[in-house]
């Protein structure tokens, strides 16, 4: 037993369960049972970080999701997680945990140095102070980030899993202590489903603290038990511990978070369950019993090691076995903290209470402190704690009866630990984070929920305000048989009993004076993870600051992990008397969601890795990773991108499926693109209406290239369309486009013109689309195909036909997106792989060469054709395209973008128009995105005309070529223009962008 | 993350299964060529952004993939109430009127 | 021409399911398999039209389901998907004829049956925890769906539609360039609950197994 142990009737660590574990290398022994906290403490460790900005030594302040100081990185490699409060770290056998802090080292550290310079490092100092020159920020970023910051993110990717479970249920109590297990008894008795989660390892909150709670004439722990029992035994009831409700959304969407596995030794971890599981739950009600958190005093160097909160102090003792010191000061306002004075005395401690009251708690209360040694000190204050890397003790103060100033000198007394109580705060972080506000209680000091809750919410317990247990227990029987009658159920049991003591009225302290004007005095701490002092926030007020939520800004006030949890109010309390106003006026900060961090592992679930985002395949897959494809994303598809052999570079593999299907013949899985089925007596007027070429005289067995514009003329997608019969046509989109197409078809109908009859049907799925492409594609076809007569005058260019392909029923279109002759042979899907290697079969002796993605753009960009979304980008009507040819300006009915194309701007001479670009030397391949310019002159600003969209050596030509928008380019053909990028200038002629076939004649053959 | 009932389906679902289609019964003009610039304009691009209850179309793209008329309100995000566009449209025109 | 010999292959075909299928057995407490290659059409209709109804009822002998619930019978299931959208799931081989009796009936109406078979496929899940998987991958309420009900919603990222004929399991109809996506995030899924690839239960009178055609599942000959 260590010197700060001590055995507790209460205690919930197991005596017989050692552990050993290290903390910065150290080795510690613990018990099962223990946190790293409570471990840390037991073993007489205080020194456990520096502060963020004055690199101040701080030690563990309090014992759950408030701590702000004991950040700590648990692990090492793949399985680590930084910033960790070590409060909430379970302890197991072999745990490693470091310092998050202190730079070169936790014992020296430079900002220590800084720390000593504090009355210059005001809030806004970075601001201020790195103002320029603005090349120099990134000198100063490396040295502050150095500095600054807490723990390291893992490098090493995780070796466990996540996972998410959804939940609809009709109650979720939030929080498991006696207010929580009640309102969770009283819905699983009513046959409610209902999912309770609390944070803890066990349920109990606040009980597992106090020793001294007794319910229905049984010690609290007790009843908690009997009642966990129960829930147990309902099947109705679901109970989650360690999970953190961390969110709240619309609608009584939670999100909680479970820590699965975390509380294992890595090796005993189970490779079938997931580290932690995120849970959103869906509930009809929420109850919220989050109680409360005990906040500590401002006073001088409130944050040394060895300071901590009264409460934390005693949940240390009762439910850890662990002392905080064996010569304590408690510093309170209230009367509730006189329980944990007796307490520590009890277990040996010397204990001196100094209340800031004149004459100090209930009568009683002083008695028993008294009976067991306390001793008291009345009117009192801590004007100073002193000591450096630990307290050693506290210079006190005498307070007037208001506690608002100084009335004269004080002892100084010795001690190893210093303990205070402001008073507690209401948890209503989830009641508030989908825009429900608390409301200021100046009888209970603190920000507390309205008894009512909100809709859909009820509030139970210390959340409302009410610290007794016998009054926290009754407002949640009334508040949850409100509930319940809501849900059209009867609520029948008895509320618990729990006799609350009298009590004398809390006297209001925040900031316990010093005798001295703000910011003279030794730095009083309001926020230990952002070293705010209560100086501080005077500045902000001074410099001008009102609003509570632009102090908080500027100060950093109640930010970081711990979210202000033990900072915000009293900070709120300062800056209302620093601009003299009532704190309900000052009001609080927003309360945004997580209430403690949550990993990103959590977050992502089993969406990572090949799950990250759905990767769509063809029915080709297998041939094409059998011929050695590397593949590219294209909206969620994963597409051929090139066929290397052997050890053919990109470049080479391009030239040569280039070269093999302008002069024989290549293969392309066209699979990916959008098909849509349309039909109705109106399916030719509504695709009149939606495309802006014309659709009235196109003929079943005919196909035609269709250009869908937005209605601001702009163009949003394109892709052939075949009449099947006179009320019947089959759509293609863009690959990436089919999803929106189809929607915007559907909007369109439905909102505008459900007069139509016209029906769309998606059908990318059940087509295999395999393009034939180059002039030996007919000798091909030839020999797989004997119902349809492939010859150039039967089977023109834009025809389609419906024959046997190989022996499977196919549709067959002649259509091209090279510029060559060439086929797309469409088949039900299952028989996609079948077709591809029939095709490729017959396609050996012409040496049928497949090529992906990356030829097919430099086939298309050799012939001109744009690709949506790479050549233009929303801004590009048909006209800044040269594509005026299929725009139907006679059609009757006005379609969709026809207005807009008459629109001034629309209009205008020098917008952006497509056009090719042939470089001065033939050799350069131009950067897609590079800037095109006029003349040299490159200086700012520069005259800039445009841009490259599209960029290839093209291996048929022997050169490069490129497609660029150039203001004006339609009129500027043979101009020189200068194209910039990567540091060099590259003059280039403007030209047609079609640069092969301008006749069009290898189509037709 | 809200919950929609959709009124074709007769079901409320999870927001992920739709999609936002922006504001409600904005009418095109019925003769495009004879709008003004600026009545033109107004159309394309003029939006209400109501602080408050608006009337928005959401599409139930993963499930009947029909648009529909829900009133919500921006601010707190509840939501009054979904109707076909034809149902709901009658109920938006009374609105407007008074 | 040549002999050709034309094979079918099911979207999930590149994870070799029948190389992978054990007996089914109570400690795998989530299952999956697919259904391969069964004939999927869509039926285009104002289903309340009672015309259009009759016609989908004279061409599949199946009554119009309810919304979100699906019917069953000789011709296989007829799932709601919409107001004006049924989704038939049939034997492959009953493909031809039922899309010739659809075109028959319909004719004079506004109505319309489009195959899709080549682009669907159903996957089987059951075990004691398939609802607990389902959970896991989408935010449908999935312990309120019953015996009957048809439900689309998302997996993951992806859309699916979730039918239960009884308690065992529910069948997923799903699209087949998802299907791979599908699976893998099924799979991941289930690792806490000791999944397997599980032969497909005898056929029964369960309305979707009796679709399976009997032969080798995913790779299959058929007649040129």
């Amino acid at each position: 037993m260590s010197a700060y142990r001590v055995s507790r009737a209460s205690q919930r660590i197991n005596e017989k369960a050692p552990l050993t574990f290290r903390f910065d290398g150290k080795k510690y022994k613990g018990f099962a049972g223990d946190t790293l906290a409570s471990a840390l403490i037991a073993n007489g460790v205080k020194l456990i970080g520096r502060s963020f900005k004055y690199g101040r030594p701080r030690g563990i302040v309090g014992h759950g999701a408030e701590e702000p100081n004991a950040l700590i990185q648990l692990e090492t490699g793949g399985h680590t997680v930084p910033d960790l409060k070590a409060t909430q770290v379970e302890l197991y056998e072999g745990l490693s945990a470091t310092t998050t802090t202190g730079f070169p080292s936790l014992n020296f550290d430079l900002k220590g140095l800084a720390g000593q310079f504090s009355r210059f490092m005001p809030p806004g100092f970075y601001y201020k102070t790195f103002m320029g020159p603005a090349k120099a920020w990134p000198f100063y970023e490396e040295i502050i980030r150095k500095a600054a910051g807490y723990g390291r993110a893992p490098v090493d990717p995780d070796p466990e899993f996540y996972d998410h479970l959804h939940h609809h249920v009709d109650v979720l109590v939030v929080g498991g202590g006696a207010c929580g297990l009640w309102a969770a008894t009283l819905a699983g008795r009513a046959g409610l489903k209902t999912l309770l989660v609390d944070e803890q390892s066990e349920v109990g909150g606040w009980m597992l603290s106090d020793a001294r709670a007794v319910i229905d004439g049984k010690p609290a722990m007790k009843w908690v038990s009997e009642r966990l029992a129960e829930l147990k035994s309902l099947s109705n009831v679901t109970v989650l511990t360690r999970t953190t409700a961390f969110a709240h959304h619309e609608q009584n969407l939670v999100q909680a978070v479970e820590l699965v596995q975390d509380h294992l030794p890595i090796a005993q971890r189970v490779a079938t369950t997931p580290r932690q599981r995120l849970h959103k739950i869906r509930a009809h009600h929420v109850v919220l019993a989050s109680g409360a958190i005990e906040r500590p005093l401002v006073y001088g160097n409130n944050d040394r090691p060895g300071v901590l909160t009264a409460a934390a102090g005693q949940t240390y003792l009762n439910r850890y076995g662990v002392a905080v010191g064996r010569k304590v000061l408690l510093l309170t306002h209230n009367d509730a903290s006189y329980d944990t004075a007796l307490d520590l005395a009890e277990a040996g401690s010397r204990v001196t209470l100094i209340d800031t009251r004149q004459r100090g708690a209930a009568a009683w209360r002083l008695d028993a402190a008294k009976k067991a040694g306390v001793e008291l000190l009345l009117g009192y204050g801590i004007a100073e704690v002193q000591g450096g890397k630990a307290a050693s003790g506290a210079k006190l103060v005498k307070l007037d009866p208001s506690c608002l100033t100084v009335t004269g000198k004080g002892p100084t007394l010795s001690a190893d630990a210093i303990l205070s109580s402001g008073g507690l705060t209401s948890t209503v972080h989830l009641f508030c984070h989908n825009n429900g506000r608390p409301y200021w209680n100046e009888e209970r000091l603190s920000f507390v929920t309205p008894d009512e809750g909100r809709q859909g919410i009820s509030v139970a317990g210390a959340v409302t305000g009410r610290w007794g247990l016998g009054e926290a227990l009754a407002q949640t029987h009334a508040s949850v048989s409100a509930m319940l009658i809501g849900f059209g159920r009867n609520p029948s049991s008895t509320c618990p009993v729990s006799e609350d003591q009298d009590i004398q009225p809390t006297r209001r302290v925040f900031r316990v004076p010093d005798g001295k004007p703000e910011g003279h005095g030794a730095k009083a701490l309001v926020d230990f993870q952002n070293d705010v002092a209560a100086a501080d926030i005077h500045l902000a007020v001074r410099e001008n600051y009102r609003s509570i939520e632009h102090v908080k800004r500027y100060t950093a006030l109640g930010f970081g992990t711990d979210q202000g949890k033990l900072s915000n109010v009293n900070g709120f309390a300062i800056a209302a008397e620093a601009l003299g106003m009532p704190i309900s006026q000052v009001g609080t900060t927003t309360y945004r969601p997580a209430y403690t961090p949550v990993t990103f592992g959590a977050l992502a679930g089993s969406h990572v890795g090949d799950t990250f985002d759905p990767r769509r395949y063809t029915a080709m897959q297998s041939s094409h990773v059998s011929r050695g494809a590397l593949f590219e994303t294209v909206g969620q598809w994963m597409r051929p991108w090139y066929f290397p052999k052997g050890n053919e570079t990109m470049h080479q593999a391009v030239d040569r499926e280039c070269l093999a299907t302008r002069n024989s013949v290549g293969v392309m899985d066209a699979s990916t693109l959008g098909k849509i089925d349309i039909k109705g007596p109106d399916a030719r007027e509504f695709l009149n209406r939606i495309y802006s070429n014309a659709w009235s005289k196109l003929d079943p067995g005919k196909c035609r290239y269709g250009l869908m514009l937005d209605e601001n003329g702009m163009v949003m997608d394109d892709g052939v369309t075949a009449c099947v019969a006179d009320d019947h046509f089959y759509m293609t989109t863009t690959t990436g486009g089919a999803a929106r197409v189809l929607n915007w078809l559907e909007r369109w109908h439905q909102t505008e013109w459900p007069e139509l009859k016209v029906r769309f049907t998606s059908v990318t799925d059940h087509w295999s689309t395999t393009a034939v492409v180059g002039p030996k594609s007919r000798a091909v076809l030839k020999k797989l195909c004997g119902d349809i007569d492939l010859s150039a005058d039967a089977f023109k260019f834009m025809d389609w036909r419906d024959g046997t392909i190989a022996g499977v029923p196919a549709r067959v279109c002649r259509i091209s997106f090279s510029g060559e002759l060439a086929y797309e042979i469409n088949v039900d899907a299952c028989y996609g792989h079948y077709i591809w290697e029939q095709v490729m079969e017959a396609g050996k002796e012409f040496d049928i060469t497949p090529y992906g993605t990356e030829t097919m753009h430099v086939l298309r960009a050799e012939k001109g054709f744009i690709i949506v979304g790479q050549d233009s980008d929303g801004s590009m009507s048909p006209i800044d395209l040269n594509m005026a040819w299929a725009v139907g300006m006679k059609k009757p009915f006005s379609f969709l973008g026809k207005r807009s194309l008459s629109r001034s701007d629309t209009t205008r001479s020098d917008r952006k128009q497509l056009v090719g670009l042939y470089t001065e030397d033939p050799k350069v391949v131009l950067a897609e995105g590079a800037q095109i310019l006029s003349s040299r002159n490159t200086q700012a600003p520069a005259d800039m005309q445009g841009h490259v969209t599209s960029s290839y050596h093209s291996a048929f030509l022997g050169r490069s070529i490129a497609m660029a928008v150039v203001k004006g380019g339609l009129k500027r053909e043979g101009d020189t223009v200068y194209v910039w990028a990567h540091g060099k200038m590259h003059p280039a002629k403007v030209v047609s962008s079609v640069f092969v076939d301008q006749e069009g004649v290898r189509q037709h053959g | 993350m809200f919950q929609i009932h959709c009124p074709h389906c007769g079901a409320t679902r999870e927001e992920e299964e739709f999609s936002y289609a922006g504001e409600a019964y904005i009418a095109r003009p019925a003769k495009p060529e004879e709008a003004t610039e600026a009545e033109w304009g107004d159309y394309l691009f003029m939006r209400k952004n109501t602080r408050g209850w608006f009337w928005e179309q959401w599409q139930h793209t993963a499930g009947c993939r029909k648009v529909f008329a829900v009133k919500r309100n921006t601010v707190s995000y509840e939501i009054a109430g979904t109707w076909t566009l034809a149902e709901g449209k009658e109920l938006y025109l009374k609105e407007s009127e008074a | 021409m040549a002999n050709f010999q034309p094979y079918l292959q099911s979207p999930l075909v590149n994870f070799n399911l029948p190389a992978q299928t054990v007996p089914a057995d109570a400690s795998q407490k989530v299952r999956a398999n697919e259904l391969p290659l069964l004939g999927y059409i869509v039926l285009r209709g104002e289903l309340a039209d009672a015309a259009v109804a009759q016609a989908i009822t004279k061409a599949t002998g199946l009554a119009v389901p309810a919304a979100s619930r699906f019917s069953s019978g000789e011709a296989g299931v007829l799932i709601w998907q919409s107001p004006d959208e049924c989704l038939l799931v049939t034997a492959r081989a009953a493909v031809p004829a039922l899309l010739a009796a659809c075109a028959d009936a319909f004719a004079g109406l506004f109505a319309q049956a489009v195959d899709n078979s080549g682009g669907l496929t159903t996957v089987y899940l059951s075990g004691v925890e398939h609802v607990t998987l389902l959970r896991h991958l989408g935010v449908y309420d999935f312990e309120s769906v019953e015996a009957g009900d048809a439900v689309s919603t998302v997996l993951g990222k992806a859309g699916a539609l979730v039918c239960r004929v009884d308690g065992d399991g529910v069948f997923l109809v799903i699209r087949r360039s998802f299907a791979d996506y599908l699976w893998l995030l099924i799979t991941k899924a289930a690792i806490p609950y000791r999944f397997a690839v599980a032969k497909l239960p005898s056929a029964g009178k369960s309305p979707f197994l009796r679709l399976v055609d009997a032969g080798s599942p995913a790779k299959r000959p058929v007649a040129a």
